[in-house]
């Protein structure tokens, strides 16, 4: 039996290391974000920096005058908002390809992830806390399915007859098929990546977040947006909806169902605005 | 394209409606062969009581304003409700023992309250499960087609 590692090293394809992300999320870990290292990161990206601009003058934030550069831009538009932007479209290159083991096609992963980081962020911010962190967990909670996605390309017909019927998750599926699920190898994977050990556990439990120990709270973040994003059409691929309802995940957040469809009509809000920011239709 | 909370309609016999990736969203098409009129509505939530402000502004978005939206629409152009064929589709759901996450039933249930109400009946229905459904309908022909994601299964429900 292989261990986790040796299975994410024996795999043909890794993602490629997401450098401005890990450089991005390091500042999450800092109690004040000075605004030139947030500055710093955007600069050499011209796309970025043309973005954070349209942002900042968009009717969106009303804004009165236009921001003339980048930095006063970066002031106005605050921290959290650029944050979630940038990680938003960090994200792209590795989620946005089809991922052929899940019948995920091209943009659904990274529709239903960006979907899943708004949904966090929505809850997050009625329930006081840090609103960019739980937007990175939610944002990050399937980044396992790229790797695994390869091993299950050749079992494909058999992903489709484990998953008939109303019993097993697509983790069992994939537990039983290669030996480990998308959670566990998510979170080796940002462990590996050195980010910050609550994002790695978080998605390490996303579906099991009583098991997250000190990092439950957020853990129950990631698994509460991605049931959520499920729910309003954002899952994707074959039996997209495979998975187990956690009422953990509502006690761990202070959530109740009742607020369910709440917040599905406020993040149905936020993810409009983000994409005729993008200019993106999910 | 019919989008989240959106609905349409039309009498154009060359225009196909489609509304993707339902989950547990429902879709609803009425199609009324005589007049060749057709109308696709993609509801998220059930209930429009929680927020009437929001309802008002987008009917689609709540299966009870919005349904009584895709109706009136339809009759505009000359529908008829006793001709009306209606389809179903969505309302998908996760596994849930204490039933505290089944959006995907109280969406279907909202659908056969409703149905009761005015009085109609649904020609078919595909709905719950786990998969996320893709809904289309030819005004043409009244042709309603669903198909999940992941499987490229087609069901064509008339």
């Amino acid at each position: 039996m292989l261990t986790i590692d040796e299975f994410i090293r024996n795999i043909d394809y890794l993602p490629p290391f997401p450098r401005n992300l890990v450089a991005l999320t390091e500042l999450l870990e800092e109690t004040e974000v000075d605004v030139d290292q947030v500055v710093s990161l955007i600069q050499y990206d011209p796309a970025l920096t043309a973005l954070v601009m349209r942002l900042c003058n968009s009717a969106y934030f009303g804004a009165a005058s236009r921001a003339s550069d980048l930095r006063e831009a970066t002031t106005r538009l605050g921290f959290n908002e650029i944050y979630q932007l940038v990680a938003s479209l960090s994200t792209a290159a590795l989620l946005r390809p089809s991922q052929k083991g899940y019948g995920i096609e091209a943009g659904e992963l990274w529709r239903h992830s960006v979907a899943a980081g708004l949904i966090g962020k929505c809850i997050a911010l009625e329930r006081d806390d840090n609103p960019s962190v739980v937007f990175t967990a939610c944002l990050l909670h399937d980044i396992g399915k790229v790797v695994l996605s390869r091993g299950l390309e050749s079992k494909y017909n058999e992903v489709v007859a484990e998953t008939k019927g109303l019993e097993g998750t697509m983790q069992a599926v994939e537990k039983k098929l290669l030996g480990f699920d998308h959670a566990e190898v998510g979170g080796r994977l940002l462990e590996r990546w050195q980010f910050a050990p609550r994002l790695s556990e978080a998605v390490r439990w996303h579906h099991d977040p009583a098991e997250a120990g000190e990092h439950a709270r957020l853990a129950a973040y990631a698994c509460l947006a991605n049931m959520i994003a499920c729910f309003m059409g954002f899952g994707c691929g074959h039996a997209a909806l495979a998975l187990r309802g956690r009422t953990e995940a509502l006690e761990l957040t202070g959530t109740i169902s009742e607020d369910i469809p709440r917040y599905m009509t406020k993040a149905f809000y936020a993810l409009s605005d983000l994409q005729a920011l993008l200019n993106i239709q999910f | 394209m019919v989008g989240i909370g959106e609905l349409a309609v039309s009498n154009n016999p060359s225009a196909v409606l489609t509304t993707y990736s339902l989950g547990s969203c429902i879709g609803v098409a009425i199609y009324d062969p005589g007049a060749r009129v057709g109308g696709l509505l993609h509801a998220m939530l059930p209930d429009s009581t929680m927020d009437p402000a929001r309802a008002q502004a987008n009917p689609g978005m709540f299966v009870d304003t919005g349904l009584g939206a895709l109706l009136r629409s339809a009759m505009q152009l000359r529908a008829d409700k006793r001709r009306l064929r209606i389809f179903l589709a969505g309302g998908a759901r996760i596994m849930d023992d204490q039933n505290l996450f089944n959006i995907g039933g109280r969406n279907q249930g909202a659908f056969a309250g409703w149905l009761q109400r005015e009085d109609l009946r649904a020609t078919a229905e595909h709905a719950g499960g786990r998969v996320n459904r893709t809904i289309d309908l030819a005004i043409g022909t009244g042709r309603v087609t669903v198909k999940m994601s992941g499987l490229l299964k087609e069901v064509v429900m008339c």
